[in-house]
């Protein structure tokens, strides 16, 4: 039982050490191949990327082209009031419009004029987004 | 002990650069287990330039889902785990149903039986060894290889496989049992040198 449990385990070394010993071919230039395929994949998604973005931004024009054609052609007392007054209190308080931008738009009129600032905040958002993308988004990417 | 932390540290710092995609620690990654991948790939059986496609396939893959390998499992094991089912799923798609299942059950080459290796002259014993793997099934010769050469333990090979511990220790039991019944005449002299 012992002297089967020695060969035994002398079987188990012997046939790993063998396995072990075993080197699988490999196609020489295969790492640089790889690595070239890799950077050809990170061209393909960064310019997929950027593909979708300008997809997004047609859109966001369109659809704020949109929107503001069938405001305009809707509610055009309303838009030309909420511009006026607009228009009227950057005109009115001039040099103190920053210190008094809280009182200048109240929560009153973002929540009378909740859709006009709603679209506001998105297209400014997206600026935003667009803006920071442009200055350090590449870096970012290849980093 | 002072050499063992600096190599711990150099590790999770190449894993660091890894998972941050940097293309040197990348390159170092393939260099390090391209030929456990190719092996894998070229025990279940695929030809050449099929086995390079899966290599690939594996290694894009392993880029992609770098970021978030969590250290939990060994990076080979992670690895193994990739090639395998790329090289699964590539046999799925590429073979028919049932040549599929069939293809698993067989031998990577030549006879369906096993050579008895009756003389180790002018061969070395790896290749001995190598060519009796080779002539199991599969499956067998791929939990063999697990265990014995890469040093796996059955839960990894269980996991690599998607099979059931017990299915990898009935394999790991059949798969050892052919080679010793097959490699019984070529060590006979160094198994039973020790009685």
């Amino acid at each position: 039982m012992v002297a089967g449990k020695l060969n035994d385990d002398k079987f188990d070394e012997m046939l790993g050490q063998s396995l072990r010993r075993h080197s699988e071919p490999v196609p020489a230039d295969f790492t640089e191949r790889m690595l070239r395929q890799i950077k050809e994949a990170e061209q393909r998604q960064i310019l997929a990327r950027v593909v979708l973005q300008e997809r997004l931004s047609l859109a966001g024009c369109i659809v704020f082209g949109v929107l503001a054609a069938v405001g305009i052609t809707v509610f055009p007392g309303r838009i030309a009031g909420i511009l006026r007054s607009i228009a009227a209190g950057f005109a009115e308080r001039g040099g103190a419009y920053i210190d008094g931008i809280g009182q200048s738009i109240s929560i009153e009129t973002v929540r009378s004029e909740w859709q006009l600032y709603t679209i506001l905040a998105l297209v400014l958002g997206f600026a935003l987004y667009c803006f920071v993308d442009m200055l350090v988004g590449d870096r970012l990417r290849t980093a | 002990m002072v050499e063992k932390i600096w190599e711990k540290r150099q590790k999770k710092k190449w894993l660091r650069l890894l998972r941050s995609g940097d293309h040197k620690a990348f390159a170092e990654f393939i260099e390090k287990y391209k030929e456990t991948v190719f092996l894998c790939c070229r025990r279940l059986g695929l030809r050449e330039d099929e086995a390079e496609g899966v290599a690939s396939e594996t290694f894009l893959a392993a880029y992609k889902a770098i970021g978030r390998y969590g250290s939990r499992a060994e990076l080979s094991t992670w690895l193994w785990t990739i090639a395998y089912r790329q090289g699964i799923n590539y046999l799925r798609k590429n073979r028919k149903q049932g040549q599929f299942e069939a293809e698993l059950d067989e031998q990577v080459v030549g006879s369906k039986e096993p050579e008895p290796a009756t003389s180790i002259q002018g061969r070395e014993t790896e290749k001995i060894v190598w060519d009796a793997v080779e002539r199991l099934p599969r499956l067998w010769a791929m939990a063999v290889i697990l265990y014995y050469r890469e040093e796996k333990s059955v839960a990894d090979i269980a996991k690599i496989m998607q099979i059931k511990e017990n299915t990898v220790k009935t394999y790991l039991f059949r798969g050892r049992d052919k080679l010793k019944q097959v490699l019984a005449s070529a060590f006979e002299e160094d198994i039973d040198g020790g009685r």
